[in-house]
């Protein structure tokens, strides 16, 4: 059997380069990308937990289902928010978008 | 009844009433003054008559408690006040009277009879008084008046200078006068005048607190080493001058000496003191004033000259001939400084050399100005002659012989450049073009008063002492004195209408140096410039320059540390969010360690 | 051979995420995180969690991963496969997620739940749709909420201003 650590361990892993890719693109959508794995990395670990431990009423699946769908809300969201910066701002890389720097 | 006290206080309103409300009153804020004035005149004869009647010196109640001893202060009512309180009130009113006239037209009109009030509040305030500090209060007062006073005309850059000469001079005096005061407190205990009996302390400190006492007198005065400031001090008004710098102020000196005569007796070296000062002053000035062109700076010199001989006659133990020249004197300066401000008024300049001949066209001043000048000069029967005579013969009975050489040379001197003052304003013929008049009845009548006073007021005096020294060579000195006043006049009268040479060609023009030397009066300002005012100036500029640069400095320099520090944190704020995030799940990475791991 | 599965899928995760985030174009890590996401439906299906790895997959890949090239086709421009994808702070970025994954792997590591390896009974659709409707009802209605705003919200976003 495989132990629990090994998909806390990858659940760690997942996260880890999401948070890598959201601190590195310069795309935007790129930027989105990188949460999404972010979300799925979560994911897995409800899972995991949820199977290996057992919860009540099976929440840790009931959890994860929520979280696929607050991440497609968030993702429609975010990408017409993209699509209206390209309009304004006819780029999508981020050192072109400096409205709050100094 | 007690009510000395109150004689200050009338001329102190005035000041007030002039301060605050004079712009609305205008030209009766003269009237506001000569009232306050002619009510302190009224009162002091209503001390007089009381002080016959046996009342005296009273006090007023208890101050501050010093050194566990209580510090009463309170009014001192005895013969020399009297008389002090005669001269500033009677002279004064009629000062303030000619005044009316002669500052008719001056902008300031009601600012100068404020300032002529409080200086008659702290004059008569500072006779009254009955211990040191008291008296010092308002002799730091006069001090203020007369520098506001001289320097009334403040836009003229040498009026402003004048001004400040006066004050820091009189100042320096004022700080050995506040030390010997409180050396003789811290001695013997006291600072009441009555006390100065029965002093008891060390010789030498007494006599130095003795010497440092008249050091404020010499400040005040205008004596050597200190004269540098009168002469000067003719940049203010005329009638200033008459009132502060010939009849009053300058007297304080003399009669803080007088007051504190006891000390000064019980102490030979003191007393020599004040009369070698004097008599140095008293030659110094009369030889400065041969040569001077300026009709006041002469009457001045003259003043600063006279001032010696009492403090000679002080000096050689002769308390009521001293104080009697006081008297007297205050009369005929004052009466000489304003016919001088009257011709003034009415020709508009001031250098001797370029008039003459206005005896016909004034005729009333011309009179008064001969008669202070008989005055002055000492000639028999006018009031000078009997109040010098009184100081020579003090001097001869006391056995100072160097001391009364040099009062006759002093009274050579006066009578000569006296009548050559006269000669040459008065008489001769005009040297320029001038457009004379007499003056208004508001100056007119204070001369005639003082005229009178100028001839009678050695009668008071006069009998009283003569018939105690009869046969004692009062009649030699007498002599020797008529003498030497007519040959000074007579000189005078030779040199400058006959045109005669007294001395042959050959010594005049070798004497011409003695007469640049005298023309700058000693060298006495360049002296004191270089060896007082000059570094005083290069350390105040070196404070300024410490100041300007290092604390000056330190503040810019924390600012400037402020603006760096923050220009460099500046940069931290990027705009960019990734940055920020980046920092934020850092952040997340340290909180984790320090939470769990810890 | 259950392990060997395991070990296959987890692989794939982990270098499609990597290579997810690493591509210099854009549209290349659109198509290496659907990959990802499919790796992640096979976990799901790996730990009896089948509906949850049909509804990955029906969502995550079919529905988002569409929009995501949706979007990159209609924001992309011509010279974008020349422009660095990766900006300035990459090293330091680098650092920091292996910082965060050190710490990670050090505190599950040694964690007593660690090393379990229980097998409770896997999860029915019925018993997940019971549970759903029954104790979860509120937040599920929540979620139908959140879904009706994010869509109202795209098109207010979305619409064109002139």
């Amino acid at each position: 059997m495989i132990p629990l650590g090994y998909f806390t361990f990858l659940s760690a892993f997942l996260f880890c380069t999401g948070v890598y890719g959201a601190l590195t693109r310069r795309n935007v959508i790129g930027i989105l990308i990188s949460i999404e794995l972010i979300l799925n990395a979560v994911n897995i670990n409800l899972v995991a937990f949820n199977k290996y431990l057992g919860t009540p009423d099976s929440l840790g699946q009931v959890f994860a289902l929520f979280v696929i769908a607050i991440a497609a809300a968030a993702s429609v969201v975010g990408l017409v928010l993209i699509i209206s910066i390209y309009r304004n701002a006819k780029t999508l890389f981020t050192d072109g978008i400096h409205l709050m720097k100094e | 009844m007690h009510i000395a006290h109150l004689i200050p206080l009338f001329p102190f309103l005035a000041f007030l009433i002039n301060i605050f409300a004079g712009r609305r009153l205008k030209k009766a804020s003269a009237w506001v003054a000569i009232a306050a004035s002619t009510l302190s005149f009224l009162f002091s004869l209503k001390v007089f008559q009381d002080f016959k009647a046996g009342a005296g010196s009273y006090d007023l109640g208890t101050w501050l408690v010093l050194a566990g001893k209580p510090l009463s202060f309170g009014i001192i009512v005895d013969p020399l006040t009297i008389m002090m309180l005669f001269i500033v009130s009677f002279i004064g009113t009629f000062i303030l009277i000619y005044s009316m006239g002669y500052m008719h037209d001056d902008p300031r009109f009601s600012r100068y009879f404020a300032y002529m009030s409080l200086f008659m509040s702290s004059m008569l305030g500072l006779v009254l008084a009955d211990n040191f500090v008291l008296l010092l209060i308002f002799w730091e007062g006069v001090g203020l008046c007369s520098y506001l006073l001289i320097a009334f005309w403040h836009e003229r850059p040498s009026a402003q200078a004048a001004g400040l000469k006066a004050f820091v001079t009189t100042r320096i005096g004022d700080t050995g006068f506040l030390i010997g005061m409180l050396l003789l407190f811290f001695t013997c205990g006291t600072f009441h005048f009555s006390d100065l009996r029965s002093l008891t302390g060390p010789e030498p400190v007494l006599t130095i607190a003795a010497i440092l006492i008249f050091m404020g007198a010499v400040g005040k005065s205008a004596q050597f080493p200190l004269h540098v400031w009168l002469p000067d001090a003719m940049e203010g008004p005329t009638s200033v001058s008459a009132l502060i710098h010939a009849a009053t102020m300058v007297a304080a000196g003399v009669y803080l000496v007088a007051r504190c005569f006891p000390l000064f007796v019980a102490h030979p070296i003191a007393l020599q003191t004040v009369g070698v000062i004097g008599g140095i002053s008293a030659l110094l000035a009369a030889s400065m004033a041969v040569v001077n062109n300026d009709i006041k700076r002469v009457l001045a010199y003259s003043t600063i000259s006279q001032l010696g001989l009492m403090m000679l006659g002080l000096g050689v133990g002769g308390l009521s001939a001293g104080t009697f020249h006081l008297m007297t004197h205050a009369f005929f300066k004052a009466l000489l400084f304003l016919c001088a401000g009257s011709v003034i008024h009415s020709v508009g300049i001031q250098d001797i050399q370029k008039m003459g001949g206005l005896f016909s066209k004034m005729k009333i001043t011309g009179t008064a100005f001969c008669i202070g000048t008989l005055a002055l000069a000492g000639v028999y029967p006018f009031a000078g002659f009997w109040s010098k005579d009184e100081i020579l013969l003090a001097a001869y009975s006391q056995h100072h012989p160097f001391l009364l050489v040099v009062a006759f040379l002093t009274s050579l001197l006066t009578a000569f450049y006296m009548g050559r003052l006269i000669l040459l304003v008065l008489f001769g013929s005009p040297r320029s073009e001038m457009h004379a008049h007499e003056s208004p009845l508001s100056m007119t009548v204070p001369l005639m008063v003082l005229s009178a006073f100028a001839f009678g007021a050695g009668f008071w005096g006069a009998p009283i002492k003569t018939a105690a020294v009869e046969g004692q060579g009062a009649h030699l000195i007498m002599g020797i004195s008529t003498l030497v006043s007519l040959s000074g006049l007579g000189a005078a009268y030779l040199i400058y209408i006959r045109r005669l040479n007294l001395l042959p060609i050959s010594v005049l023009s070798s004497l011409e140096g003695l007469k640049q030397l005298l023309v700058r009066k000693y060298y006495f300002d360049e002296i004191y410039d270089y060896l007082f005012v000059q570094p005083c100036l290069r350390l105040a500029r070196a404070a300024f320059d410490v100041d300007f640069n290092i604390v000056d400095g330190l503040v810019n320099f924390v600012g400037f540390a402020t603006q760096w520090c923050s220009g460099f944190v500046r940069r931290s704020q990027t705009g960019f969010i990734q940055n920020y995030l980046l920092i934020q799940v850092f952040g997340l990475v340290v909180l984790i360690v320090w939470l769990l791991k810890i | 051979m259950d392990n060997f599965m395991f070990y296959v899928i987890a692989s794939c995760v982990c270098v499609s995420a990597v290579l997810a985030v690493t591509q210099r174009d854009v549209f290349h890590c659109a198509l290496w995180l659907a990959m990802t996401l499919l790796s992640v439906a096979g976990i799901y299906f790996y730990l009896d969690a089948s509906f949850l790895g049909v509804v990955q997959i029906l969502v995550y890949v079919g529905g988002i991963i569409t929009l995501f090239v949706f979007a990159i086709k209609l924001t992309a421009h011509i010279g974008d496969r020349a422009i660095e994808q990766i900006n300035r702070q990459w090293p330091l970025s680098a650092l920091v997620s292996m910082l965060l994954l050190s710490i990670c792997w050090r505190i599950f590591a040694t964690h007593p739940w660690a090393n379990i390896c229980l097998n409770t009974a896997s999860v029915s659709m019925a018993q997940l749709g019971r549970s759903l409707m029954a104790n979860y009802a509120v937040p599920f209605e929540f979620m139908s909420v959140i879904l009706l705003a994010a869509m109202v919200g795209a098109i207010v976003i979305g619409k064109d201003k002139r």
